[in-house]
Protein backbone atom coordinates (compact mmCIF):
# COMPACT_ATOMS: atom_id res chain seq x y z
CA UNK A 1 0.00 0.00 0.00
CA UNK A 2 0.84 3.44 -1.10
CA UNK A 3 0.12 6.84 0.66
CA UNK A 4 -1.24 9.06 -1.94
CA UNK A 5 -2.46 12.29 -0.63
CA UNK A 6 -2.86 11.29 2.36
CA UNK A 7 -5.03 8.56 1.40
CA UNK A 8 -3.94 4.90 1.94
CA UNK A 9 -4.19 3.75 -1.71
CA UNK A 10 -4.06 0.27 -2.91
CA UNK A 11 -1.84 -0.34 -5.61
CA UNK A 12 -3.67 -2.40 -8.46
CA UNK A 13 -1.97 -5.45 -9.03
CA UNK A 14 -0.90 -4.74 -12.80
CA UNK A 15 1.19 -2.03 -11.07
CA UNK A 16 3.00 -4.69 -8.90
CA UNK A 17 3.88 -6.52 -12.60
CA UNK A 18 4.45 -3.40 -14.35
CA UNK A 19 7.57 -2.27 -11.58
CA UNK A 20 8.20 -5.89 -11.76
CA UNK A 21 8.85 -6.12 -15.00
CA UNK A 22 10.38 -2.59 -14.88
CA UNK A 23 13.22 -3.71 -12.34
CA UNK A 24 13.96 -6.94 -15.07
CA UNK A 25 14.35 -4.31 -17.63
CA UNK A 26 16.62 -2.31 -15.88
CA UNK A 27 18.59 -5.38 -14.66
CA UNK A 28 18.76 -6.78 -18.20
CA UNK A 29 19.78 -3.53 -19.25
CA UNK A 30 22.43 -2.94 -16.86
CA UNK A 31 23.94 -6.50 -17.44
CA UNK A 32 24.20 -6.21 -21.25
CA UNK A 33 25.90 -2.58 -20.72
CA UNK A 34 28.29 -4.51 -18.43
CA UNK A 35 28.85 -7.18 -21.13
CA UNK A 36 29.72 -4.34 -23.37
CA UNK A 37 32.31 -3.07 -21.16
CA UNK A 38 33.70 -6.18 -20.88
CA UNK A 39 33.40 -6.28 -24.89
CA UNK A 40 35.31 -3.12 -25.10
CA UNK A 41 38.35 -4.14 -22.54
CA UNK A 42 38.43 -6.95 -24.65
CA UNK A 43 38.95 -5.00 -27.88
CA UNK A 44 41.39 -2.53 -25.77
CA UNK A 45 43.57 -5.48 -24.84
CA UNK A 46 43.34 -7.46 -28.37
CA UNK A 47 44.07 -3.71 -29.89
CA UNK A 48 47.21 -3.25 -27.37
CA UNK A 49 48.11 -7.10 -28.17
CA UNK A 50 48.18 -6.69 -32.16
CA UNK A 51 50.32 -3.40 -31.61
CA UNK A 52 53.16 -4.73 -29.93
CA UNK A 53 53.42 -8.00 -31.85
CA UNK A 54 53.58 -5.75 -34.84
CA UNK A 55 56.20 -3.52 -33.63
CA UNK A 56 58.10 -6.59 -32.62
CA UNK A 57 58.41 -7.54 -36.20
CA UNK A 58 59.11 -4.55 -37.27
CA UNK A 59 61.88 -3.75 -35.08
CA UNK A 60 63.48 -7.15 -36.00
CA UNK A 61 62.72 -6.56 -39.84
CA UNK A 62 64.41 -3.06 -39.43
CA UNK A 63 67.34 -4.74 -37.04
CA UNK A 64 67.72 -7.04 -40.12
CA UNK A 65 67.26 -5.12 -43.70
CA UNK A 66 70.02 -5.14 -46.05
CA UNK A 67 72.34 -2.45 -46.73
CA UNK A 68 71.12 -1.82 -50.29
CA UNK A 69 67.56 -1.62 -49.62
CA UNK A 70 67.95 -0.49 -46.30
CA UNK A 71 66.37 2.81 -47.14
CA UNK A 72 63.40 1.46 -48.74
CA UNK A 73 62.59 -1.24 -45.91
CA UNK A 74 63.55 1.35 -43.42
CA UNK A 75 60.60 3.31 -44.92
CA UNK A 76 58.26 0.81 -45.42
CA UNK A 77 59.05 -0.56 -41.65
CA UNK A 78 58.46 3.12 -40.41
CA UNK A 79 55.43 3.32 -42.04
CA UNK A 80 54.48 -0.12 -40.67
CA UNK A 81 55.39 1.49 -36.95
CA UNK A 82 53.67 4.27 -37.13
CA UNK A 83 50.12 2.86 -38.25
CA UNK A 84 50.77 0.98 -35.18
CA UNK A 85 49.31 4.41 -33.43
CA UNK A 86 45.92 2.80 -34.17
CA UNK A 87 45.97 1.05 -30.69
CA UNK A 88 46.19 4.85 -29.29
CA UNK A 89 43.25 6.14 -31.06
CA UNK A 90 41.05 2.76 -30.46
CA UNK A 91 41.88 3.51 -26.64
CA UNK A 92 41.21 6.74 -26.56
CA UNK A 93 38.08 5.79 -28.69
CA UNK A 94 36.81 3.03 -26.22
CA UNK A 95 38.04 4.69 -22.82
CA UNK A 96 35.19 7.13 -23.92
CA UNK A 97 32.74 5.08 -24.62
CA UNK A 98 33.65 3.57 -21.55
CA UNK A 99 33.03 6.51 -19.38
CA UNK A 100 29.65 6.90 -21.04
CA UNK A 101 28.58 3.90 -20.17
CA UNK A 102 29.29 4.04 -17.05
CA UNK A 103 28.01 7.38 -16.30
CA UNK A 104 24.47 5.37 -17.66
CA UNK A 105 24.68 2.55 -15.46
CA UNK A 106 25.93 5.23 -12.45
CA UNK A 107 22.54 7.13 -13.75
CA UNK A 108 20.40 4.21 -14.02
CA UNK A 109 21.15 2.84 -10.80
CA UNK A 110 21.08 5.59 -8.71
CA UNK A 111 18.36 8.02 -10.66
CA UNK A 112 20.70 11.08 -10.64
CA UNK A 113 22.82 12.57 -13.54
CA UNK A 114 26.23 11.02 -13.19
CA UNK A 115 29.05 13.57 -13.17
CA UNK A 116 30.76 14.39 -16.78
CA UNK A 117 33.36 11.59 -17.56
CA UNK A 118 36.38 12.27 -16.94
CA UNK A 119 37.88 12.98 -20.16
CA UNK A 120 35.87 16.10 -20.46
CA UNK A 121 36.77 17.15 -16.97
CA UNK A 122 40.97 16.59 -17.90
CA UNK A 123 42.97 19.37 -17.96
CA UNK A 124 40.73 22.37 -16.03
CA UNK A 125 38.86 24.85 -18.11
CA UNK A 126 39.85 22.94 -20.89
CA UNK A 127 37.11 20.20 -22.51
CA UNK A 128 38.99 17.47 -24.24
CA UNK A 129 37.14 15.94 -27.47
CA UNK A 130 39.35 12.70 -28.18
CA UNK A 131 40.21 11.65 -31.55
CA UNK A 132 38.35 13.79 -34.20
CA UNK A 133 36.35 11.59 -37.30
CA UNK A 134 38.41 13.69 -39.41
CA UNK A 135 42.24 15.09 -38.05
CA UNK A 136 43.83 17.70 -40.22
CA UNK A 137 47.56 18.67 -39.84
CA UNK A 138 47.31 21.35 -42.65
CA UNK A 139 44.32 23.02 -40.52
CA UNK A 140 46.85 22.85 -37.18
CA UNK A 141 49.40 24.22 -39.26
CA UNK A 142 47.83 27.07 -40.66
CA UNK A 143 46.48 28.26 -37.17
CA UNK A 144 50.36 27.88 -36.04
CA UNK A 145 51.81 30.22 -38.79
CA UNK A 146 49.14 32.77 -37.79
CA UNK A 147 50.57 35.12 -35.15
CA UNK A 148 48.71 35.44 -31.95
CA UNK B 1 69.06 26.65 -32.09
CA UNK B 2 71.30 24.04 -33.95
CA UNK B 3 70.00 20.29 -33.97
CA UNK B 4 72.43 18.04 -31.72
CA UNK B 5 71.14 14.30 -32.15
CA UNK B 6 73.03 14.03 -28.95
CA UNK B 7 70.49 16.39 -27.15
CA UNK B 8 68.53 14.33 -24.53
CA UNK B 9 64.68 14.35 -25.93
CA UNK B 10 61.79 13.43 -23.32
CA UNK B 11 58.69 11.34 -24.85
CA UNK B 12 55.73 11.51 -22.75
CA UNK B 13 52.10 9.45 -23.24
CA UNK B 14 50.42 6.93 -21.57
CA UNK B 15 50.21 4.61 -24.18
CA UNK B 16 53.29 2.36 -24.41
CA UNK B 17 53.17 1.90 -28.09
CA UNK B 18 53.15 5.51 -28.95
CA UNK B 19 55.96 5.72 -26.86
CA UNK B 20 57.62 3.28 -28.74
CA UNK B 21 56.62 4.72 -32.02
CA UNK B 22 57.85 8.06 -31.29
CA UNK B 23 60.80 6.35 -29.79
CA UNK B 24 61.56 4.45 -33.05
CA UNK B 25 61.17 7.60 -35.57
CA UNK B 26 63.37 9.64 -33.14
CA UNK B 27 66.04 6.54 -33.44
CA UNK B 28 65.86 6.54 -37.51
CA UNK B 29 66.01 10.69 -37.14
CA UNK B 30 69.60 10.27 -35.27
CA UNK B 31 68.53 10.89 -31.66
CA UNK B 32 69.91 7.84 -29.52
CA UNK B 33 69.30 10.08 -26.04
CA UNK B 34 65.44 9.07 -25.57
CA UNK B 35 63.54 9.15 -21.89
CA UNK B 36 60.25 8.08 -21.27
CA UNK B 37 57.42 9.17 -18.74
CA UNK B 38 53.87 7.69 -18.58
CA UNK B 39 52.64 11.75 -17.43
CA UNK B 40 52.99 14.73 -16.98
CA UNK B 41 54.11 14.79 -13.20
CA UNK B 42 56.65 12.22 -13.92
CA UNK B 43 57.81 13.99 -16.76
CA UNK B 44 58.00 16.78 -14.47
CA UNK B 45 60.48 15.37 -11.80
CA UNK B 46 62.59 13.93 -14.62
CA UNK B 47 63.05 17.36 -15.77
CA UNK B 48 64.07 18.77 -12.69
CA UNK B 49 66.46 16.26 -12.36
CA UNK B 50 67.90 16.08 -16.02
CA UNK B 51 68.18 18.90 -18.24
CA UNK B 52 66.16 17.49 -22.21
CA UNK B 53 66.15 18.80 -25.34
CA UNK B 54 63.51 18.23 -26.48
CA UNK B 55 60.27 17.54 -25.13
CA UNK B 56 57.38 15.51 -26.95
CA UNK B 57 54.45 14.98 -25.37
CA UNK B 58 50.81 13.86 -25.56
CA UNK B 59 48.37 15.89 -24.25
CA UNK B 60 45.17 13.82 -22.79
CA UNK B 61 46.97 12.03 -19.52
CA UNK B 62 46.15 11.80 -15.89
CA UNK B 63 46.94 12.83 -13.62
CA UNK B 64 49.36 16.04 -14.77
CA UNK B 65 47.65 16.53 -18.85
CA UNK B 66 50.59 17.56 -21.32
CA UNK B 67 49.12 21.36 -21.86
CA UNK B 68 49.77 21.30 -17.46
CA UNK B 69 52.95 20.22 -18.22
CA UNK B 70 53.68 23.08 -20.79
CA UNK B 71 52.44 25.72 -18.44
CA UNK B 72 54.60 24.50 -15.89
CA UNK B 73 57.63 24.31 -17.97
CA UNK B 74 57.00 27.70 -19.33
CA UNK B 75 56.41 28.64 -15.49
CA UNK B 76 59.79 27.72 -14.64
CA UNK B 77 63.27 29.64 -15.49
CA UNK B 78 64.96 27.00 -15.70
CA UNK B 79 62.62 25.26 -17.99
CA UNK B 80 61.18 27.50 -19.84
CA UNK B 81 62.85 27.59 -23.30
CA UNK B 82 62.78 23.78 -23.51
CA UNK B 83 61.39 22.93 -27.20
CA UNK B 84 58.27 21.42 -26.60
CA UNK B 85 56.29 19.47 -29.28
CA UNK B 86 52.43 18.28 -28.62
CA UNK B 87 51.59 14.68 -30.32
CA UNK B 88 48.11 14.42 -29.63
CA UNK B 89 44.47 13.53 -30.85
CA UNK B 90 43.30 16.44 -29.52
CA UNK B 91 42.18 18.60 -33.11
CA UNK B 92 39.32 21.07 -31.70
CA UNK B 93 40.34 24.71 -32.73
CA UNK B 94 39.80 26.01 -29.04
CA UNK B 95 42.33 23.72 -27.82
CA UNK B 96 45.36 24.16 -30.66
CA UNK B 97 44.84 28.00 -30.12
CA UNK B 98 45.04 27.09 -26.39
CA UNK B 99 48.29 24.92 -26.16
CA UNK B 100 49.54 27.83 -28.81
CA UNK B 101 49.16 30.54 -26.68
CA UNK B 102 50.98 28.85 -23.15
CA UNK B 103 53.98 28.14 -25.01
CA UNK B 104 53.93 24.73 -27.52
CA UNK B 105 56.50 25.28 -30.49
CA UNK B 106 54.66 22.56 -32.53
CA UNK B 107 51.54 21.01 -32.55
CA UNK B 108 51.20 17.46 -33.97
CA UNK B 109 47.86 15.93 -34.52
CA UNK B 110 47.48 11.95 -34.34
CA UNK B 111 48.09 9.87 -36.46
CA UNK B 112 51.11 11.03 -37.75
CA UNK B 113 53.95 9.92 -40.15
CA UNK B 114 57.94 10.19 -39.58
CA UNK B 115 57.79 13.18 -42.04
CA UNK B 116 55.50 15.37 -40.22
CA UNK B 117 57.43 14.47 -37.01
CA UNK B 118 60.63 15.47 -39.02
CA UNK B 119 59.14 18.34 -40.37
CA UNK B 120 58.14 20.01 -36.78
CA UNK B 121 61.54 19.12 -35.35
CA UNK B 122 63.44 20.82 -38.12
CA UNK B 123 60.85 23.88 -37.84
CA UNK B 124 62.45 24.04 -34.50
CA UNK B 125 65.88 23.69 -34.59
CA UNK B 126 65.91 25.89 -37.65
CA UNK B 127 65.95 22.49 -40.46
CA UNK B 128 69.98 21.65 -39.04
CA UNK B 129 68.57 18.02 -38.80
Amino acid sequence: MTEVGGKKARRKPDDDSACCCNTHSVTAEITLLLNTLRELAAIRSTAEDAAARILDSAEGLLALADKEEAKKAEDAIMSIMTACGFHDLVGQRVTKITENLDRVIATRLTGEEAVAPKTLRRGSDIVLEGPSASPDQARIDALFSKKN
Amino acid sequence: MALDPSLPVLVVDDYKTMIRIIRNLLKQLGFANVDEASDGTAALNMMREKDYGLIISDWNMEPMTGYELLREVRADDRLSRTPFIMVTAESKTDNVIAAKKAGVNNYIVKPFNAATLKSKIDAIFGDAS
